[in-house]
């Protein structure tokens, strides 16, 4: 098989678990090596093995570089006490270097988070990944199919949204001035949509049932999503990145 | 856990997980563009609209399960929606899910009274706190401003989950669409006895 597909052909559920692991893991970590490390080895095992449109990540990233600053700052000005040099004063503010790198460490830890979570959002096709799930994690078919139906809505839903917003505008509702007069008006906006959503997910579980639908669990599938060797070598690739960032940024810190 | 549940109601609550994935999303937005300026506390005062759904699914179908299986879905379709956040709402929603039915199945599943409601508001917060403060090393901040953050997130819990919730609900209940779910059920019941 092709480097380049590794990652899209990856099976989605085993993708999951990797990312939501990897999460879990840096969270421990309070130094500004290992997430960059983990953001850098995730980057460069992207670009060897998927094609992804790079435009398109670059532009996904931005908030997240935003978020990631907002973290740098917050936590360099109300910081805990964490003991260190004084490496900075303003006023009657004082950064240490303990404080620094803590500070570092989180906003590097947005970045690494982010890059992991559009590694999946970007190689996944949505479908597979619930009919993964049903069939990887035994997650029940009423409850996978039933998002399924959900997520064919998911136009419908826009469509309709769309068109009560004219509505209003056509009737001279809807253009508040304050925020709070806003968020009192969504709820001309949601009452119509769900009531409209209640009449769908009717029909739909009708429709369901009517064609002989039960929700019991199966063995078989109509189309099986298999876990084959090339999965299990990528999730080891996946934890060798974690377990050589996790020890070099402890490494690092040290010295 | 699902035997007890119709199909209708698991359509119901995923059709609902939809319309909210699409609500949630344009709030993530939202917070992402204060984020920037004033650090993560932007997102606490706006943070009861992502408790909303577990509030309303449990408010209508009142079975065990409602309030985390509707959460996590949202967070499910937020991910098929293909949001950049990725897979790890699907782990938070779970948690703010499993905070609000805390407060559901400490009541026994019986009551769904506005004070029920407002204390699950209250627990997807202090849940969903919890995870924050793990996940995104919270530690490293002084504890004057956790109170706070928490403070305005247990508030933004309540009133924009608990009370809005209800509200919204109640609201769609006056539509009639909603025969045929246990809330009009307890209507029903109310009216005659």
């Amino acid at each position: 098989m092709v480097l380049h597909e590794q990652l899209h052909e990856m099976n989605p559920a085993m993708k999951f678990l990797v990312v939501v692991v990897s999460m879990l893991t840096l969270a421990w970590f309070f130094n500004p090596w290992t997430p960059a490390l983990f953001f850098v080895g995730v980057v460069l095992f992207q670009f060897v093995c998927s094609l992804i449109n790079w435009k398109l990540w670059l532009l996904l990233m931005i908030p997240f570089v935003i978020t990631a600053f907002g973290y740098l700052w917050t936590t360099v000005l109300f910081a805990a006490e964490a003991g260190g040099t004084v490496i900075w004063t303003w006023k009657q503010f004082e950064v240490t270097d303990a404080q620094w790198t803590r500070a570092l460490s989180l906003a590097f830890r947005v970045i690494a988070f982010s890059s992991i979570s559009l590694l999946f959002a970007l190689t996944t096709k949505p479908v597979t990944f619930v009919i993964s799930l049903m069939q990887q994690f035994r997650l029940s078919p009423k409850l996978a199919y039933g998002i399924m139906v959900g997520y064919q809505f998911l136009p419908v839903v826009k469509e309709e949204f769309i068109q009560i917003r004219h509505a209003h505008r056509l009737r001279g509702v809807g253009v508040e001035k304050w925020w709070w007069q806003r968020i009192y008006g969504m709820r001309r906006l949601l009452i119509p949509l769900l009531a409209a959503a209640v009449r769908k997910a009717e029909r739909a579980a009708f429709a369901m049932e009517a064609r002989a639908f039960t929700g019991k669990p199966r063995t078989t599938f109509f189309k099986p999503v298999p876990v084959r060797i090339h999965d299990w070598i990528l999730v080891f690739i996946f934890v060798m990145l974690l377990v050589i960032s996790g020890l070099s940024g402890v490494l690092f810190m040290n010295n | 856990m699902l035997k007890s549940w119709k199909l209708k109601e698991v359509v119901l609550m995923s059709v609902f997980s939809v319309v909210f994935a699409v609500v949630y999303l344009l709030f993530v937005h939202v917070g992402n563009i204060w984020s920037g300026f004033i650090g993560p506390i932007a997102y606490e005062w706006i943070f009861g609209i992502w408790f909303i759904v577990s509030i309303i699914c449990m408010y209508i179908i009142r079975k065990p399960g409602a309030a985390v299986l509707s959460e996590t879905i949202t967070a499910a379709i937020e991910v098929m929606i293909g949001n950049a956040v990725g897979p790890r709402l699907i782990l938070s929603g779970l948690i703010q899910g499993l905070g609000a039915e805390a407060a559901f199945a400490a009541t026994g599943y019986k009551r769904f009274n506005w004070w029920v409601l407002v204390l699950a508001g209250i627990g997807s917060a202090v849940f969903s706190f919890a995870y924050g403060f793990f996940v995104s090393g919270y530690a490293a901040l002084s504890p004057s401003y956790l109170a706070l953050m928490l403070g305005l997130r247990v508030m933004s819990g309540a009133i924009i989950a608990g009370f809005g919730g209800k509200w919204v609900s109640d609201g769609l209940l006056a539509t009639g669409t909603l025969r045929g779910y246990a809330i009009s059920l307890e209507k029903r019941a109310t009216s005659i006895g």
